[in-house]
């Protein structure tokens, strides 16, 4: 790309070509005030504020759409463009309902910041006073139309970079207005994913979300802290706005990237609302049906005695959280394998994790990567969802396939035992079930890269054939493995021997993109997930948990809980029925007070960081460990090795790897 | 020379905008050595004299209100229009959504809060309502916007200040709110 020259009001600027003239002033930090425009969707322009002046040309020019050309002289702060400006404010006042005194978005307004910027102290039109509804509908978010200023974003968002395009356009003129689906109302919408992207981006007080709003807006709020999300393996990059202690909002903050700063609907409403939960502030001690509080010395003293115990009798386990940060496993992995060497330590769905570490060992083994950036989906030519419920299991990747889909003309085929997760949007759909979930894919390897016939009984064949002819003309195909796909090793071998066959090579890895729920599930494969289930069938004396409490454990693990003689639970919230289950309660910070990294399926490890300062008083890990470990008068081995450092590395290139055989059941 | 006479008035508006204004706090007592403050709800002198400086609070909803607001002009050389209401209407454009009858039934029978087994609406009693509820400045030529719901009393006292150096102000971009 060449580099072109611009004189933006008297300042030399250096650009792009293909740059908009808009950027280029950003680029060149000169201020171009903009309403429907936000960075990462597409410009439309529509909302004539960001209008400038480029000498030659007599019309006024919208700078977001406008290409800057080499020496163009651009002119952004003069008297007329000001008052053309300040006049579009007062229309857009006087068309609908903008007064801010009972605006909850007063002060966080994109409008009201304008017109004070512009000096708008009154408006010289008459008011138009159209009644537009207030939809309520929806349990998350309020759409107030009267408040709609038709900038667009919301639309935007919600099509190209969500994928659900649940909100447009109706009617013109005055009577224009922002429409969900078919006209239903947004709590009855089909398609809405409760992304509450629309919110996010929206300028004005017309989409909210209601557990949001009057708890501080961003301007008053104590400080604004990046970090990223710890509920899915994806880990999205968020913002979040903290007030005396409690977390009033979050927001996704990668608006230029891949993502576009959405958020999933878990993500937008379990962060803020894990701030208002109950706490277990102090260790505490099972007395009947009930807890008693007591000293650290003591509970740990109890934890220590009960664990040193069952380790004699080889009954000792260990359940811990996939939502732990690298730093956490490494301390679990020191203390449960180094230094106690237990026979059963695990992570929560261990089994699901299991399977995709015995199915994608043996091409580690050849030094290969057997995944890929989470984000690569939305340049693929074809996606194969293989008993996957993306829209469940990692939420935004259900926007990257639906974006590549819908957006990017990429095709989408769907083999699954369950109900298609995309329904109306998919090229083939394959219902096969569990016990022929094998044989299906090994007949797909062989016909993909051996021509043979394909024929599965009980299987739509044609389907079946239609899918192969895809898979062998496709240059970018990405496989996604479910996590019920996974509890199946050999499957999830046999499926990445197809996407080799099909040619699935990405720059990073092999095209595959697991679905591992929890955030650091990557780094758990590394250091805490066994080799043999044990979850629900081994006899315990003593079970160690330690969950972190955002999300529901799994019912095979809080059986092996109940079953367990006596049970340790470190954990930040009183949550049931986590807390039934304990014998000693032991705290621990949650995750908005702790730090550390996280490997995600986006390919890189991200940092949580510490958003509230912690306000009980609570022990961390190692020093947990350290006591617990000196009274059970065992010495802790603290392992050098980083768990989590062979993660992303290969070797090999994806374009090296070999297929593996793999036994026909 | 006699010190410059203001007149305020409270039309279709909370108490809010007088309020801020007497939140100007020990200041008063140097603004009141500068101005005389004559039919003010706060003095609670009702005829308004001839003065330099006329402000009116509140938008305008009923005929009363738009004769005291004309009347306001006819005795000020220069007219202030102080918060939200006077500036945009505000809070009271609420019933313009609505037609005029609609919006005597709603406030006289229908609010839960209203006992009235009848079901009467004053007539003659009441100045008629207008067809809106409108800012001043549809019926009345204004000097000064102060917008601000209410104005911070550091904008009402600024603007005071101004015109008492010869200078009609336009309040500042750092001073102006709209809530």
């Amino acid at each position: 790309m060449s580099e072109i020259n611009l004189i933006i009001d008297g300042k030399e600027c250096k650009g792009a070509s293909g740059d908009t003239i808009l950027q280029v002033a950003q680029k060149n930090d000169v201020y171009i005030p903009t309403l429907c425009y936000l960075k990462g969707l597409t410009p439309i322009g529509s909302c004539r504020m960001c209008v400038v002046e480029v000498e030659g040309n007599a019309k006024l020019l919208t700078s977001c759409t406008t290409p800057a050309q080499d020496g163009m002289v651009v002119n952004t702060k003069t008297q007329k463009l000001f008052n053309y400006r300040k006049q579009i404010l007062e229309l857009l006042f006087a068309g609908r309902n903008h007064f801010c005194m009972f605006c909850s978005q007063s002060g966080d307004c994109e409008l009201q910041t304008l017109a004070i910027e512009h000096g708008m102290d009154s408006v010289r039109y008459p008011y138009l006073y159209h009644d537009f509804e207030n939809d309520a509908t929806s349990e998350d978010l309020q759409m107030d139309h009267n408040r709609c200023i038709l900038c667009g974003r919301c639309i935007r968002v919600c099509a190209e970079k969500v994928g659900a395009h649940t909100l447009d356009l109706e009617k013109r003129g005055w009577s224009a207005n922002i429409i969900t689906d078919l006209g239903s109302k947004l709590g009855d919408s089909e398609t809405c994913v409760h992304c509450g992207a629309c919110a996010q981006v929206c300028p004005t007080g017309t989409i909210t979300i209601r557990d949001f709003v009057y708890r501080g807006r961003r301007n008053d709020c104590d400080d604004v802290v990046e970090s990223i999300c710890p509920l899915c393996s994806l880990g999205c990059e968020i913002k979040g706005y903290v007030r005396t202690g409690s977390l009033t909002r979050v927001e996704g903050s990668n608006l230029e990237g891949p993502d576009g700063g959405q958020l999933c609907h878990k993500g937008r409403w379990w962060l803020p609302e894990s701030t208002e939960r109950e706490r277990l502030s102090v260790p505490m001690i099972r007395e009947g049906s009930t807890f008693r509080e007591a000293s650290w010395e003591e509970a740990l003293g109890l934890a220590a005695s009960k664990m040193k115990d069952a380790c004699q009798k080889g009954k000792a386990g260990a359940i811990v959280s996939g939502l732990s940060t690298d730093e956490e496993l490494s301390v679990f992995h020191s203390v449960f394998k180094d230094t106690l060497d237990l026979k059963y330590f695990d992570c929560f769905i261990g089994d699901i994790l299991r399977g995709f570490k015995k199915g994608f060992e043996p091409f580690v083994e050849q030094g290969v990567k057997p995944f890929t950036a989470a984000h690569n989906i939305t340049s693929s030519d074809l996606v194969l969802i293989l008993d996957a419920d993306p829209q469940d299991e990692v939420p935004v990747t259900a926007s990257y396939i639906r974006v590549n889909t819908i957006i990017n003309g990429g095709k989408l085929a769907n083999i699954s035992s369950a109900t298609n997760p995309f329904k109306g949007i998919t090229d083939v759909d394959i219902k096969v079930s569990p016990e022929k979930m094998f044989n299906v894919i090994t007949a797909l390897v062989k016909a993909v890269s051996e021509n043979e016939p394909i024929e599965v009984s009980g299987v739509d064949k044609t389907a079946l054939e239609e899918l192969a002819g895809m898979l062998k003309e496709a240059n970018r195909p990405v496989f996604i493995f479910g996590g019920n796909f996974a509890s199946d090793a050999k499957a999830v071998t046999q499926a990445t021997n197809l996407a080799i066959a099909s040619g699935s090579i990405f720059e990073d890895g092999l095209g595959i993109v697991p679905m591992v729920r929890h955030a650091n599930s990557l780094a758990a494969i590394n250091t805490v997930v066994g080799e043999e289930p044990w979850i629900g069938k081994a006899d315990i004396d003593c079970l160690y948990v330690s969950s972190t409490g955002l999300i529901p454990e799994d019912s095979q693990s809080l059986e092996a809980m109940s079953m367990a003689r006596f049970c340790i639970i470190h954990t930040p919230y009183m949550v049931h029925p986590l807390v039934n289950m304990a014998d000693v309660l032991i705290p621990s910070p949650a995750w908005y007070e702790r730090s550390g990294h996280f490997c995600t399926i986006e390919g890189e490890r991200r940092k949580l960081n510490t958003m509230v300062k912690p306000q009980l008083n609570l022990k961390g890990l190692g020093e947990i460990f350290s006591t617990l470990t000196e009274k059970m008068g065992v010495k802790l081995n603290r392992s050098e090795v980083q768990p989590c450092e062979n993660i992303f590395n290969s070797t090999v290139p994806a374009d090296k790897a070999c297929q593996v055989a793999v036994e026909e059941v | 020379m006699s010190k410059p006479k203001i007149a305020t008035t409270w039309l279709e508006a909370c108490a809010g905008c007088h309020m801020s204004f007497l939140d100007i706090d020990e200041k008063i007592v140097d603004l009141l050595a500068q101005v005389e403050l004559t039919s003010t709800p706060i003095t609670d002198i009702k005829e308004i004299p001839e003065v330099e400086v006329g402000v009116i609070s509140g938008a305008l909803g009923n005929e009363e209100e738009a004769h005291i607001a004309r009347k306001m002009r006819e005795k000020c050389k220069i007219l202030i229009a102080w918060g939200d209401c006077a500036v945009f209407g505000g809070i009271n454009c609420l019933r313009n959504f609505m037609e005029k009858d609609a919006v005597l039934q709603e406030a006289y029978t229908n609010t839960v809060s209203t006992v009235n087994p009848e079901g009467i609406i004053p007539g003659e009693e009441l100045p008629k309502l207008l067809h809106h509820a409108i800012p001043i400045d549809h019926q009345v030529k204004v000097d000064v916007y102060v917008p601000g719901c209410p104005p911070d009393p550091e904008t009402i006292l600024y603007v005071f200040q101004e015109i008492l150096q010869g200078r009609i102000p336009k309040v500042p971009v750092d001073m102006m709110r709209y809530d």
